[in-house]
């Protein structure tokens, strides 16, 4: 890596950084009764990122001989050179502090060397429970581990090790009956939970615990009523309230998205560079961070793809639109500092502004007491659709499950919820936010941007929250 | 580019060479790149070479998958042994029978030199370009091209011996407007045949069409699909209906329905990898030839795609639809196709009193309802308001929430000439669309732009 650094010095680019990595994942499902897919795929290579004149050029292969290396260098270069067809102003970068230092994830037990017979075992064990249940037709239960070791040199100086382990595991159990299908997950749908952690994470969950419960509330949903159609205060319970920060928060307030680079495919945001330190976004009531230094979440590391060090910075300030997640190349655009949110998705990808871990700050309620103060309402859990427009603004997300709230009192079981809104209108609807026991930070393992698509791993800590009177059920 | 002889040759001898019943190898290549732009400047230039190889080995019943991409052949035997070990410490997957015997492939051309010696320097050249357009219009200009070639190869210890070289080139354009955007895609196996002057022509138009657009009230409107829009739909129920799993487990749309009527006599879909007007491809990634399977047949029902086990498991035969080993979600479609129907869509503009000209959707999502095919989306670059037969303006942004079944039973008119729409999955596959005429459709909400 050193010699490749060394090399691209001598061609007269800018800056350029050289990153290998190489990873292992370990996917288990069982669906059925089946072992569907038992698998183990490694991949290693290195990826070459290159400003020459103030254009970019990257690289990646995975041939790893001196030779190949230095023409994959010299072919990132003369990627950079062809970019400079449509320059109008150079990119530069903002400084940053060289790093020279080694990160480790915190875990307990290696999820690689607990036996693939106690991971299957436990899937089976899940799966046999939810099939106990008469009218569960699909029930499936699946394992990720992944191990991600690489090093990142660059021109400047940088040399930064760095070793992840996560792990993540979940089910569902879709019940099937008169035309009529319904699902309910654990611990969150979308494959369960994910942590930056070991076999611990897995054990922690109590999977086959939970599975009874899982199958019950599937079947009960087939003759729940259909979620009505009305305006009205929702408590959303933590899984869901995940993906309303992920879609609502965290993608609007990335800053390449922002400044139009993101608009040939996921779109742009409504966030824009004018409304920084303006924007109500949200009630006071509302405080959202990016930190990915929490130990164990799965958004955090120790260093991003550009060697900029894990931090904790704000984005929503008791309501206020305050911060960006940025690189080094966009940070300078809102005179800010870059916050450390470049990933890339393997060697093979170029680094874009990712999500971390994009935290709702706790509020003060207890769980119990907000129910018990809603007059008239409906509690919405667990995610099962999500749709939003190309600046972020009009939300749709469908949920596996709602109950009718009255009088204080959780009630009535609905089918096929969806609740619908306008993002600033929505976060300033929101006047109650349940305190730090109920707050937890989930992991989403499945988050997708930019062109080739990249996967991210990202989290997000948070609690129930209540909204005022939105839009329910306008799904027909 | 490997080439089949090797890849072919270093295959065979490590499947032949495994302990286990079966085992099969499945390699991807890819030597790709592409170039995005925003802004009218290029931001993002990267090019990928990469293989992998991902060996299933089955030992009795018991199933384990490996991969790797260090095509050596040490590197190889090891994972190959990897799976093996997988497999023996696997629980038996009933379903599972054999691996696919020598198969006969119809050959295709599928690989074409002018596409692979694009450089980084004509894709720059190809963006600047449209970025130079836009600067004249006064538009911004977003969007990517991209060039790739792939080696896709099967080889089992049964015999089969599958090779395909490819080549895909895609371009795409947003121009942008203060208020308005318009959209435009191509994709060919040969780069040179994506008409640029079209599709810079096209997208442009749509931008300062679009300019001043008006705010339509959510409710059910008259709508003319263009191929885009189409093709954004069918991707979704490619996940949700048109595969045995969601088939067979009742929540398919199709299911319980094949040989009656759901939909407009008009409408036929159906997945050919064959059809060489789409991106053809000769085979799936268990090495089984690629069949024709309908879904709808002249609005009638018919059924999902198969591959080995979901062929065994529902006692069926495979229809050539495999995915690559390991994954979990069964046979998929990669070739889907709406059959063209008789009018331009000029004819069908004129036939609609009032109503949304719809180029593309964005963020579609099909988990609503999947026996219904509920589906809900918003709009994007490029919606009308179509007023007694003529596009009288631009229009913000709307939220579709629809059943496909309702929408594919309100059909009014299809178009004769079709698109082919990019996918995620170009190389191997795309989908090929017209412009669709259906009443009623429902959009249930609004954006601000």
């Amino acid at each position: 890596m050193r010699e490749i650094i060394d090399y691209l010095k001598s061609m007269g680019i800018d800056y350029a950084d050289a990153r290998f990595v190489e990873r292992r994942n370990e996917s288990i499902t069982v669906k059925n009764g089946q072992l569907e897919a038992a698998s183990r795929n490694d991949g290693r290579g290195v990826g070459i990122r290159v400003l020459h004149k103030g254009c970019w050029g990257f690289a990646s292969g995975s041939h790893l001989n001196p030779g190949d290396l230095k023409k994959l260098a010299a072919k990132a270069v003369s990627i950079a050179k062809a970019s400079a067809a449509t320059r109008k102003s150079p990119v530069s970068l903002a400084p940053v502090e060289i790093h020279r230092d080694r990160y480790i994830s915190p875990f307990s037990e290696d999820p690689f060397a607990v036996s693939l017979d106690e991971k299957i075992g436990l899937l089976m064990k899940v799966d046999e429970t939810l099939r106990k249940t008469p009218k569960i037709k699909i029930a499936e239960a699946s394992m990720d581990f992944f191990k991600t070791d690489k090093i990142f040199c660059s021109t400047e100086g940088a040399l930064i090790e760095q070793s992840i382990i996560e792990s993540g595991a979940g089910y569902e159990a879709t019940a099937v009956d008169k035309g009529e299908a319904q699902k309910r997950s654990y611990p969150n749908s979308h494959r369960g939970d994910f942590g930056c952690a070991g076999y611990e994470f897995i054990r922690e969950l109590d999977l086959a615990g939970h599975a009874e419960k899982v199958a019950a509330e599937a079947v009960a949903l087939l003759s729940a009523p259909p979620c009505p159609s009305v305006s009205t205060d929702i408590i959303i319970t933590g899984d869901q309230m995940t993906l309303q920060v992920h879609e609502s928060c965290g993608h609007p307030v990335e800053l390449d998205r922002v400044l139009g680079t993101e608009i040939s495919l996921a779109g742009g945001s409504f966030m824009t560079i004018d409304k920084l330190g303006l924007l109500k976004y949200g009630s006071d009531k509302v405080s959202i961070v990016q930190d990915s230094t929490i130990p164990q979440a799965l958004g955090s590391f120790g260093f991003d793809d550009e060697g900029v060090k894990a931090s904790r910075t704000d984005i929503i300030r008791n309501g206020l639109f305050v911060g960006y997640l940025t690189s080094r190349e966009t940070a300078p655009k809102v005179k800010a500092s870059p916050n450390g949110t470049m990933r890339a998705d393997g060697w093979n990808a170029i680094p874009l502004i990712r999500m971390t871990n994009i935290n709702l700050e706790p509020g003060e309620w207890d769980f119990d007491s907000l129910v018990a103060d809603t007059k008239d309402g409906i509690l919405l859990s667990t995610n099962k659709s999500w749709s939003i427009d190309d600046k972020r603004l009009n939300f749709q997300f469908g949920v596996e499950v709602a109950w009718q709230v009255k009088d204080g009192k959780i009630g009535t079981m609905y089918r096929n919820p969806v609740y619908t809104g306008i993002t600033p209108e929505f976060w300033n609807s929101c006047d109650a936010i349940c305190n730090r026991s109920h707050w937890r930070i989930w992991g989403v393992a499945s988050c997708g941007k930019g062109e080739p698509m990249q996967v991210a791993h990202v989290a997000h800590g948070v609690s129930p929250a209540r909204f005022r009177n939105v839009t329910v059920g306008v799904s027909r | 580019m490997i080439g089949k002889d090797r890849i072919i040759g270093l295959l065979r001898e490590v499947v032949m060479a495994s302990d286990g019943d079966f085992a099969e190898a499945v390699f991807t290549g890819t030597d790709y790149g592409l170039t995005r732009y925003a802004n009218s400047i290029i931001h993002q230039n990267v090019a990928d070479q990469n293989s992998s190889v991902a060996f299933r080995v089955a030992v009795g019943k018991k199933i384990g998958v490996a991969s790797t991409n260090i095509f050596e052949k040490e590197a190889l035997i090891r994972v190959c042994n990897d799976a093996l070990e997988i497999a023996e410490r696997s629980v038996p997957n009933r379903y599972f029978n054999a691996l696919a015997r020598p198969q006969k492939y119809k050959r295709l051309v599928t690989f074409f030199v002018s596409t692979a010696r694009v450089t980084p320097a004509k894709r720059a050249a190809v963006v600047k370009r449209i970025c130079a357009r836009a600067d004249r219009k006064g538009l911004i200009a977003s969007g990517s091209v991209s060039s790739s070639m792939s080696e896709i190869a099967v080889v089992n210890s049964g015999g089969v011996e599958a090779y395909q070289p490819n080549t895909s080139a895609t371009v795409s354009i947003i121009y942008s407007s203060d208020d308005s955007s318009g959209y435009a895609q191509g994709v060919s196996r040969r780069f040179e045949r994506i008409d640029l002057e079209s599709l810079v022509s096209r997208a442009e138009t749509k931008c300062l069409m679009s300019r001043n657009p008006i705010t339509l009230d959510p409710g059910k409107y008259d709508v003319i699909l263009e191929p885009t829009a189409v093709a954004n739909l069918l991707e979704w129920l490619t996940f949700i209906a048109f595969s045995a799993n969601p088939y067979h487990e009742k929540t398919s749309f199709l299911s319980g329905k094949t040989g009656k009527k759901i939909a407009s006599p008009a409408l036929s879909i159906y997945d050919d990898g064959l059809a060489t007007r789409g991106i053809a491809f000769p085979f799936d990634f268990e090495g089984v030839p690629k069949k024709k399977v309908f879904f709808i047949r002249r609005g009638i029902g018919g059924g999902p795609v198969y591959d080995l086990a979901t062929a065994r498991k529902y006692k069926k035969r495979s229809t050539g639809h495999g995915m690559p080993p390991g994954n979990a979600e069964g046979p998929m479609p990669l070739n889907v196709h709406v059959a063209p129907g008789s009018k331009l869509p000029s004819q069908m503009i004129r036939a609609v009193e009032r109503g949304v000209l719809v180029t593309r959707f964005h963020y579609i999502n099909g988990f609503l309802d999947t026996p219904r095919a509920l589906l809900t989306g918003m709009t994007r670059d490029g919606t009308f308001l179509i007023e007694k037969g003529k596009v009288a303006s631009g229009v913000k942004n709307l939220r579709f929430t629809e059943s496909m079944l309702r929408a594919f039973s309100n059909i009014v008119a299809i178009s004769k000439g079709t698109e082919l729409i990019d996918t995620w999955w170009s190389d191997i596959g795309c989908v090929s669309a017209p412009t669709i005429h259906i009443k009623e459709f429902n959009f249930t909400g609004k954006t601000e732009f």
